[in-house]
Parts: C-alpha cells; sequence; structure tokens
C-alpha cells in the first residue's frame, strides 16, 4: 500500500507543479524555445543644421538556462560627428573661438547660434546582467556596465530584488547602481568661469595626458560618481490591465560641469558680447567668453508611472514621469504607445511623447560685464526651459522564418523658451535658443539561435 | 524633496494597499503573458530612447536606473 501512495503523491506534485508553472508570464519557459534570443538594432539619429549625428550598432543577446536563470550581455557601438552648441549668444557681427583642443580657432557668421563642429566621437558600451530566483518569491537580478569615448569613460554596478505577492500580480523591487565616470576632456579640464583659452597649443589636437595640472591651471582628468536608488510596484489589476509605479533617487557628484560650454560676457545696456583686443601672437577669441560652472552635486527624485491595457488585441502603453532636483530644474513626460495588429503576424505602433522642463537656477545666457561673477552660471540649453514632442511610427513584422523585424520613424523637436527678462538689450531682438530638430529611424531584428 | 513627490507617493502607496484584492487567478494570465503586453516590449529600443533624451534633456531613467553613461555632447 506503501509504494502505491507514491504515485497519486507525485501525480499531485506534478499537477501542482503544471498549475503554478503556468502562472509563469514569461513565455520563454516553454522547451522548444531557443537557448539564445538576439535583439539587434541599427539607429540612426540626425540633428537639423549639421548638428549631432548618431549612427548606433546594438546587441542584446539573451540565454535562458535552467530554473529561470537569465544572462543578458548587451553591445552598444556609436560614431559620432556635427556640431553642437557652444553656449555663447548670436551677434550681429562674426564671432571667433577657440576649439577644445587649444589648437586652432572657429568663425562663426553673424546672427548664427555659435556651434563647435569639431565634435567627432565613437563610444562603446558594454553591460552584463544575471537574473535568477531566490527561493519561491524573490527574484535577484545583478550587473555591471562600462562604456568608453574618446573624453569619457563610464563604469557601473547595479543590483534589483524583487518579491512577489499576492499570487504573482503584486511585485515589489529595491535595486541600486553604483557609477564612477571619469572625463579626459580634449585640451584638458577649464578652469570654471576663466576667460576661453587662446589657440597656444598649435595644431596637436591630442589632449595632455598623464594626469596632474597643466602650465595654465588646468587639471586633465575629473570624475563624478552617481547613485541611483529605485523602488517598484507592479500591480496586474485584471486580465488586461497592469501598471507599474516607481520611485527613483539619483545623487550626482563630483565634476558636473560640460567642458566644452561657454558663456558669452556681455554689455550690461546693450547685450552685445564684449570684444577683446587681439593678442599680438596667437589667434584667440574674439570676445569674452567664460567656461561654465555648476553645482559639484545633483539630487534628483523622480515619480514614473505606466499603465498598459490590452483592448481586443490592440494594446495601449501610457506613461508619466516627474522630476525634481535640487537644481531647481522640474520636468513632466508624458508618452504614448498604441499598438495595433495588422493582419495576422505585423502591427503599426504610433508613439507621442511630449516633454517640459523650467531652467536650472543657475542658467542663464549670459554674464554681464562688471557684476559681480555668480557662484555657478551655465548657459547649456539642456538646462533651460524648454518643451519638446517626439512623433513616431513604428512597423513590425514577423518574417518567414520567424523571426521579428521593425523599423521605426520618429521625429524629436525641441523648443526652447529664454524669459525675456533674462535678456538683455539687442537680445531681445535676436534668435537666441537653438530649438533642435532630429530625426531617428531604427531597424531591429529579433532572432533565436 | 518637492511637495508633489509626496503627494504622488502617498498616492502610490494607497493604490498598493487595494492590491490585495487586484489580479488574476494564474490561468487567467493568457493575454499578460503575450510579448506586447510586458512593461518593456523592446529592451533595445528603450535603452536607445533612454540614451537619446538623457543626451539632449536634463531627466533621465524612471522606468529603471537613470541611463547615461556619455559625456554627451
Amino acid at each position: 500500500m506503501a509504494n502505491d501512495k507514491t504515485p497519486i503523491v507525485a501525480a499531485l506534485a506534478a499537477a501542482t507543479c503544471a498549475l503554478l508553472g503556468s502562472s509563469l508570464p514569461d513565455p520563454v519557459q516553454a522547451q522548444e524555445e531557443p537557448k539564445w534570443d538576439f535583439n539587434t538594432a541599427l539607429l540612426y539619429y540626425g540633428e537639423d543644421n549639421d548638428r549631432v549625428q548618431d549612427l548606433s550598432l546594438n546587441i542584446l543577446a539573451r540565454r535562458n538556462f535552467v530554473d529561470d536563470r537569465f544572462l543578458t550581455a548587451g553591445l552598444t557601438v556609436d560614431a559620432l560627428t556635427g556640431a553642437s552648441p557652444n553656449g555663447a549668444l548670436p551677434q550681429s557681427v562674426a564671432q571667433t573661438f577657440t576649439q577644445p583642443s587649444g589648437g586652432r580657432t572657429y568663425t562663426i557668421s553673424p546672427e548664427e547660434i555659435p556651434t563647435d563642429d569639431t565634435f567627432r566621437d565613437s563610444r562603446v558600451a558594454v553591460n552584463v546582467n544575471w537574473q535568477q530566483p531566490l527561493g519561491r518569491l524573490y527574484q535577484l537580478n545583478v550587473g555591471a556596465s562600462a562604456s568608453a569615448e574618446y573624453d569619457y569613460v563610464h563604469t557601473g554596478l547595479n543590483a534589483r530584488i524583487s518579491r512577489d505577492f499576492n499570487q504573482k500580480n503584486t511585485t515589489l523591487s529595491a535595486g541600486l547602481a553604483l557609477a564612477r565616470d571619469t572625463l579626459d576632456p580634449v585640451g584638458g579640464v577649464p578652469l570654471a568661469l576663466t576667460p576661453m583659452r587662446l589657440a597656444d597649443r598649435g595644431d596637436d589636437d591630442d589632449d595632455e595626458g598623464g594626469g596632474g595640472m597643466s602650465a595654465n591651471g588646468w587639471s586633465s582628468k575629473e570624475s563624478k560618481d552617481v547613485l541611483d536608488v529605485v523602488f517598484g510596484l507592479t500591480q496586474v489589476v485584471s486580465r488586461n490591465f497592469l501598471f507599474q509605479a516607481n520611485y527613483s533617487f539619483s545623487d550626482a557628484s563630483g565634476y558636473l560641469n560640460d567642458p566644452y560650454k561657454i558663456l558669452s560676457v556681455v554689455d550690461g545696456v546693450t547685450g552685445d558680447a564684449v570684444p577683446l583686443v587681439p593678442d599680438p601672437v596667437f589667434d584667440g577669441p574674439s570676445h569674452l567668453y567664460l567656461y561654465e560652472h555648476r553645482p559639484d552635486e545633483r539630487v534628483k527624485h523622480s515619480l514614473y508611472l505606466q499603465g498598459k491595457y490590452n483592448m481586443a488585441g490592440k494594446v495601449l502603453d501610457l506613461s508619466y514621469r516627474y522630476m525634481s532636483d535640487d537644481w531647481e530644474i522640474d520636468s513632466h513626460t508624458l508618452e504614448a504607445r498604441y499598438r495595433w495588429p495588422v493582419g495576422r503576424s505585423s502591427y503599426l505602433e504610433p508613439h507621442l511623447r511630449y516633454y517640459t522642463q523650467t531652467e536650472a537656477s543657475f542658467y542663464t545666457p549670459s554674464i554681464v560685464d562688471g557684476a559681480p561673477l555668480p557662484g555657478y552660471a551655465s548657459a547649456d540649453y539642456r538646462l533651460g526651459n524648454f518643451d519638446a514632442f517626439t512623433v513616431g511610427l513604428k512597423y513590425g513584422w514577423t518574417t518567414n522564418s520567424g523571426n521579428d523585424a521593425s523599423v521605426r520613424l520618429e521625429l524629436y523637436q525641441q523648443l526652447g523658451d529664454i524669459p525675456s527678462q533674462q535678456l538683455i538689450g539687442n537680445q531681445l531682438g535676436r534668435d537666441n535658443y537653438p530649438d533642435l530638430n532630429a530625426i531617428i529611424l531604427q531597424f531591429g531584428y529579433r532572432f533565436g539561435l | 524633496m518637492s511637495k508633489s513627490v509626496v503627494v504622488s507617493l502617498v498616492c502610490a502607496l494607497m493604490i498598493c494597499g487595494g492590491c490585495a484584492s487586484m489580479g488574476v487567478e494564474p490561468w487567467e494570465r493568457d493575454v499578460l503573458a503575450r510579448d506586447e503586453m510586458q512593461l518593456t516590449t523592446d529592451p533595445v529600443e528603450a535603452a536607445l530612447d533612454d540614451h537619446i533624451y538623457f543626451s539632449k534633456e536634463a531627466s533621465s531613467g524612471g522606468r529603471g536606473f537613470g541611463g547615461g553613461g556619455c559625456g554627451c555632447n
């Protein structure tokens, strides 16, 4: 009799496992699924007026192991070129600036927003991630990331733990990420709020290297540390609806300036940039410009809400993010995606995004000549008041071989607004904010091995 | 921390308080299990977007960690 009981217990256990197993949301569990899943994308990002262009190749590989364990590894390679606004205001006369390398100068035509077109970089980024269950209800996720550019190196570690409740309908998670980034700017790290350098370093485009200080008191390297903490809640509401709510805290400390950004020093009445007497030996800036200066700490809080709703096969994805930081920047981001099946194996997905931010407390379009220098000042357009809009459309289909392919085209536009009380004299009649129009074109292909 | 963040957090916790009565039975997960119902449908596209917006705006992250890791111009 004792021997007869065992198969019943085993059968009950198997049935229970099958039932519990069926509650797992991830379809990758099926034994027929491939061991490796590759998610690849080629992205072109291009701004108008010969500003930043980026060609980006991305591969994300994911391998499943027994017992719901996953290894994920990602590689991104970017090739970047183009011009970027340097922070100076447009003028009615031509303006000359020293390249960051200190080797040459470049000149901007009257009424044009000054941009530095020497920007050219490549970037390689890698990340690895390991995910596994801890017992029946917990899930652990640990990862590392690194990226390198000519003048910038990032290294980071992250970990996240989550716990399921309420028959896996509720999941709470907590995550921590630490990053150490090192900047090694072309030409060295400028001293904050000091005049733009002369082109006194010949045609040598290399940075000084070797660490330490150069003769002008500039260091060659700086670093910053970033701590991120995220608490999340995911809730299944019904068979067709789930949502997520995340609170994030971020603390960045160290060198937070952009070493390539400057501000125009202007006359307090006319608002025009203060011209300089040319140096008898070296080329150099035509007007007085100062390197920017930001606080060496920034604390951000953000709240992110996302809901997904399935309406008879059509999926609406809505999200909202509120961000507030101690630089007095507040931002709101609203995003919507609507996935619309077309036929049996393809879909269309329109995408809308709206973003708005207030300016940093130390954002200023210019510094008045003769007035006491502010403690912090930046004219970086990304710290100003602006709204941004994204409109996009994605088309995805399943290929004859059963793999997923997609193409998406999006337009991104930034419209800035410098409050008139921050503008002086002739600045009021000029177009001072470097509005941005960009195109995003992406091809995606996902396959298994 | 600004007042609106606190208010939002309190709201999130209140919503959470009602979570125990929400949800589905294990055999009702057919729709939720589909790829298009995952919170992040396409992780590569999400990472690319995070990176673009991190480079061009003063906010980042939210969905997960802050993104970034570049000296973006």
